[in-house]
């Protein structure tokens, strides 16, 4: 995708062109709501950082460095909305809430258990289980394909610091993935 | 497989199968409609404000204001001062306005605009003098005042936030009150909301014993703006108890026969059509006089119950059943049809 197309989009998007919101949205939602999807854990929470993303995106469009990739941009914006969002006290409070009452129901984790059985579900457990700090990083590092250097720019945080939460976490998955039955250690294992 | 590597794969795999919800798209794209609104009638979002009235707007699906951006993107079209005039609606705006502050006669409109058969909106500033400005978006189909700014209407060096509640609330009656009235069948409840870049309050008015806020105002810097959110929970043409047990008024058949369209079909009153089955008759009996057949009752009543479910989904207020009208109507028919031949016993004597 074009940094400068998507910037241009956005700018007419600011300015009322609601094909340009169209084009913008369509281009982006898969992605952001993915990486918002791995970082929140509960369906109606994810909804309102959407929306606020979105919101963010046509309010802070003047902030937008058009030396970086649009990509950048757009991920620094989700990362902060995800962060402010984790940040409101009252908010954890109402997950608390809908843990206990949702307890019961499906898991939230968006997938058919079906699909994930084996090795694949105990991946989605084991970084599930990361903290929000160390979950961060690894899905930017793994998912996003960002460097440490660009995490840490990303995230606003040094590198050194960005370092430590990527080993820890990887640390953490493997212990947590090592846990396996050992039939299944050796699929992993197989360096 | 190095771990590094199976999980980059998984996360790749895994993002797959996550698709983003439509209801979060269409929440987007309202909000994005809601800003352009915002920004056309001049006014900078606040977030926290759009975050109030659309969560507002959400939670009552009737509020006018919500429902054409769900609908479809519109296009706003600008009005001269001119067509402002001649435009119905726009003139029964003004002319409200004016009457209930004739101040208003001497200000310039700055700026209109209407979304056909959606909204009219005006903008009006004095000229010169302190800026004083208010701005009316009026209801394309009903031509209801749905929305109000009044800015800059006191001085600069003391914001309407500087006042004390009591006087803020005095603002805010008078002002509900010249333009809509009725202001002593109303209680409100006001709040501060958790904003630190603005001060902001935020005043429900809601009917005395209702639970939903009619009239929300948001009180900010040096605006009052007013919306009104809440509809006439009774339209006039409205009848209860269609049907009746043991003499008492039986709610069963409203939602179905409480219908224009079948009203419209069998060309009858509501009252005339309670008459009709108080004395014994069912639905398909009184259309069968009006020489309606059982089939049309039967398809205008269904076609209401699909529609009504359909847009129920797409507010989200019902959960989706992601079933097609075709269905819906196949689905519904029997429960019309146990309706329309249902008889009040009338009174052995």
């Amino acid at each position: 995708m074009e940094s400068e197309y998507m910037y241009q989009l956005l700018t007419k998007m600011k300015d009322g062109d609601q094909q340009a919101f169209h084009t913008m949205y369509d281009a982006t939602y898969q992605d952001v709501y993915r990486t918002v999807t791995f970082l929140v854990d509960h369906q109606q929470d994810r909804e309102d950082v959407m929306n606020e993303i979105y919101m963010q995106m046509w309010t802070s469009l003047a902030n937008y460095d058009t030396s970086r990739p649009f990509h950048f941009w757009l991920h620094g914006l989700v990362i902060r909305q995800v962060q402010r969002f984790r940040v409101k006290s009252w908010r954890r409070f109402r997950i608390f809430e809908r843990i206990c009452s949702f307890s019961r129901e499906e898991p939230h984790w968006d997938q058919p258990s079906v699909l994930t059985s084996g090795t694949n579900d105990m991946i989605s457990q084991a970084i599930k289980k990361l903290t929000d700090k160390q979950r961060t990083v690894i899905i930017l590092r793994f998912f996003h394909d960002y460097t440490l250097e660009e995490t840490a720019t990303l995230l606003d945080i040094p590198l050194g610091t960005v370092k430590s939460r990527y080993h820890a976490g990887l640390q953490a998955l493997r212990k947590n993935i090592w846990n396996l039955p050992p039939e299944r250690m050796e699929k992993i294992n197989d360096y | 497989m190095t771990i590094e590597r199976k999980i980059r794969e998984h996360l790749h795999k895994e993002a797959e199968t996550v698709e983003c919800p439509p209801a979060i798209s269409n929440r987007i794209e309202q909000f994005y409609s809601q800003y352009l609104q915002q920004k056309r009638s001049g006014r900078p979002m606040k977030k926290r404000l759009i975050g109030g009235i659309v969560a507002v707007a959400i939670l009552i699906p009737s509020a006018a204001f919500a429902a054409p951006t769900l609908i479809d993107m519109l296009t706003r079209t600008p009005l001269t001062t001119e067509q402002v005039k001649a435009d119905e609606f726009g003139k029964a705006a003004l002319e409200k306005l004016y009457s209930a502050f004739p101040e208003t006669k001497a200000f310039e409109i700055i700026d209109a605009s209407n979304v056909q058969g959606v909204q009219t909106s005006i903008i009006l500033q004095e000229k010169g003098g302190t800026g004083k400005k208010i701005t009316l978006h009026t209801n394309g189909i009903t031509g209801a005042i749905e929305h109000v700014i009044q800015e800059n209407w006191e001085p600069k060096e003391k914001p309407l936030t500087a006042l004390t509640d009591q006087e803020i609330i005095s603002k805010v009656d008078s002002l509900i009150d010249k333009l809509y009235g009725n202001i002593e069948q109303y209680e409100f409840s006001m709040e501060q909301m958790e904003n630190s870049n603005q001060k902001t309050f935020i005043l429900n008015y809601s009917k005395k014993g209702s639970t939903t806020p009619f009239y929300q105002v948001f009180v900010q810097g040096n605006s009052i703006s007013v919306s009104l959110i809440g509809v006439e929970t009774t339209p006039p043409n409205k009848v209860e108890g269609f049907f009746s047990t043991n003499g008492k008024p039986d709610y069963f058949a409203d939602a179905y026969l409480n219908d224009e369209k079948l009203f419209a079909l069998l060309e009858i009153s509501p009252e005339e059509l309670k008459q009709e089955l108080a004395k014994g008759k069912s639905v398909v009996e009184v259309a069968a006089s009006r020489n309606v057949s059982k089939q049309q009752v039967i398809d205008v009543i269904a076609k209401t119950q699909a529609d009504g479910q359909i847009q129920g989904e797409k507010n989200g207020d019902v959960p989706k059943s992601n079933r097609s009208n075709e269905q819906m109507l196949k689905a519904v028919e029997p429960k019309v049809l146990q309706v329309i031949e249902h008889k009040t016993e009338t009174p052995s004597k």
